[in-house]
């Protein structure tokens, strides 16, 4: 076919730009993920002469073992994992619950529900009286601060519903003839031909979960419970303590604390990336449907 | 009358696990975004954190004078600057990147090639602002930095990128756009995907060019997207527009030595209400930058439809 048409210098023209734009961005969005794993096993302070930049100089283990050695950082990474599997349950559970609710057209007062759910997902009320709140439900400092206000999705409901009520009527009929009451039918019925909407939305909020850090930041600030900190708020400390330092000594006097400091920090930054990385290939076959799903609207 | 009241009842109580689910959603929101909502009205009264969720209703009024202090504010000029001015700069970078890509997308002749490259491409989008900013602090580094022995190489010395405050703004106009384009591009290839592809033959037989063809058909398919994500991106503006990450990059990427550039509204009212403790101030200033907000998705809004006759409401 290709060699039929006859190709114009336009036609190389624009080939060349789309081939080495691709090439561009292929390189930038993968280069910084190797290169932080490449740094992580070499070692902190041959890494602070720089000059590394595809292959560990002098490899080693040190920073993990530095890492995995270190109780705080381990506790982080717990914390991590704990709010991610527990939050992503609950949030699930209780968004496709309250879908479930919802997707029943001849639902009395259905308008009314969907009005005042609509208009919570445009407005807020901001950071400061919402900190009240959290302050008033003693969730500040606490581990369910993590769960609890986040269990609610509104967009991913409103993904729910359309799913939900695009589910084939006859099987969810039968089950009633069969004599099922509602909870049965969604137990036995609904939730089994939702699978795919669960895993789409079980994906999204994880990685939600993993990557938050606002949260550890602003709502557990109390020193004594400084044990809920999530890994990626333990980043954060790090970063921001690292830029502090360069900006205030400018020389690198504390060179060997800073060096073990900053390439541990490094290892943790490929531990946090890491299940991302990890369930990247299964998963990214959902976020093109997931932005679909979220089209349709209901 | 009395019997059709009962069968309301009856009806109900027959829907009544749907109801139960549906009010528990209702309940949740009422605590987490209702009672937020009506708690804005701490910016017009003296509000203490001790006086807990009745204190917001319960506090004296001082009307207007929170929001007249943080105009008097000697921080105030330096902060609307530096929020407009990273607004502005990341729409400008970061709204036509995607549509650019999704055309380098489309015009791939790889099938393959294209996929791969395009799921590689928001992968970065999943990644925590946290980590990209750990990127930063050690490819940005002065002694070890990627970047810097770049600059070491060309210029014969360091810049000062994480902490000279003329590079906080350029570094968050490409971390942004490394870590969106990709996303956005979804979108737009989507619009390109759905444009009829006998246009394109017909274009052909016409004897229009390939960039002819890009900017004819691909371009004017895609407009009525890029109007609608260009009036979500600008009712966004001061939160960061498309990437909303206007908070993320000048807390995590901001510091003392870069404040004067890095500092804006929204890092700033969280500075005074939780670590200061001037909820009301705090709350003021929020509801500032709320306003201007919904000024610009009406004024966005309304430009669009005179522009090209398409809004969104």
């Amino acid at each position: 076919m290709k060699n039929r048409i006859r190709l114009t210098t336009e036609d190389r023209f624009v080939d060349a730009v789309v081939y080495i734009t691709l090439a561009l961005v292929f390189f930038l969005s993968l280069y910084p993920f190797y290169l932080a794993v490449v740094l992580s096993f070499n070692e902190g302070l041959d890494a602070q002469s720089g000059g590394i930049y595809f292959w560990p100089r002098k490899p080693s283990l040190e920073n993990y073992s530095q890492l995995f050695s270190d109780t705080e950082w381990i506790t982080a990474i717990f914390v991590s994992i704990a709010r991610t599997v527990t939050g992503t349950a609950v949030t699930v559970l209780f968004t496709v619950l309250v879908a479930y609710g919802l997707s029943r057209r001849d639902l009395i007062g259905r308008k009314v529900y969907f009005n005042i759910i609509i208009f919570a997902m445009y407005f807020s009320g901001g950071i400061i009286p919402y900190y009240a709140i959290l302050k008033q439900l003693h969730l500040l400092n606490n581990f369910l601060v993590y769960i609890v206000p986040g269990m609610l999705n509104i967009f991913y409901m409103l993904v729910s519903i359309s799913f939900i009520q695009a589910l084939p009527s006859e099987l969810e009929d039968a089950a009633r003839v069969d004599g099922a009451g509602d909870l049965r039918t969604l137990l036995h019925v609904v939730l089994p031909l939702s699978m795919p909407l669960l895993a789409t939305i079980a994906i999204f909020t994880s990685v939600g979960h993993w990557n938050s850090w606002y949260d550890s930041a602003f709502f557990v600030t109390s020193k004594d419970k400084s044990y809920l900190h999530t890994l990626a708020y333990k980043l954060i400390e790090v970063v921001r303590r690292a830029n502090i330092v360069t900006a205030n000594a400018g020389a690198d006097t504390a060179t060997k604390i800073k060096a073990t400091a900053l390439s541990k920090q490094l290892a943790a930054m490929v531990v946090a990336v890491f299940p991302i990385l990890a369930v990247y290939p299964f998963f990214q076959k959902y976020i093109v449907s997931g932005i679909t799903l979220g089209a349709v609207k209901g | 009358m009395e019997t059709t009241r009962d069968s309301l009842w009856k009806q109900i109580w027959k829907q009544r696990w749907f109801h139960v689910f549906v009010l528990a959603g209702v309940l949740f929101l009422f605590i987490f975004n209702y009672l937020p909502m009506a708690g804005i009205i701490i910016a017009f009264k003296n509000y203490r954190l001790s006086g807990g969720v009745m204190g917001m209703f319960t506090s004296e009024w001082v009307g207007l004078k929170h929001f007249r202090d943080f105009f008097r504010d000697p921080m105030f000029g330096k902060l609307m600057v530096n929020t407009l001015a990273l607004s502005l700069t990341k729409m400008v970078f970061l709204f036509p990147l995607p549509i650019l890509l999704a055309i380098v997308f489309s015009e791939t002749n790889s099938v393959k090639i294209k996929k791969t490259v395009q799921t590689v491409s928001y992968l970065p989008y999943f990644i925590s602002w946290v980590i990209v900013a750990g990127f930063c602090t050690i490819f940005l580094s002065t002694s070890s930095g990627v970047i810097n022995d770049f600059f070491k190489m060309t210029r014969g010395h360091p810049l000062n990128l994480l902490t000279g405050e003329q590079y906080f703004l350029p570094i968050a106009v490409i971390t942004a756009l490394w870590k969106e384009t990709g996303w956005w591009t979804i979108i737009f290839l989507a619009a390109i995907t759905s444009i009829d592809p006998g246009l394109y033959d017909a274009a052909k037989i016409d004897g229009a060019s390939r960039l002819q063809r890009i900017r004819h058909i691909t371009l004017t398919g895609m407009r009525p997207t890029i109007t609608v994500v260009l009036i979500l991106a600008l009712g966004n503006l001061l939160g960061g527009g498309l990437s909303g990450s206007n908070f993320e990059q000048s807390y995590l990427l901001g510091n003392s030595a870069n404040a004067n550039t890095s500092q804006i509204i929204q890092v700033y009212v969280l500075q005074q209400g939780l670590a200061q403790g001037r909820y009301s101030y705090a709350a003021a200033a929020g509801i500032f930058q709320s306003l201007i907000s919904i000024i610009m998705i009406f004024g966005s809004n309304f430009a669009a439809k005179k522009i090209s006759g398409e809004g969104l409401f």
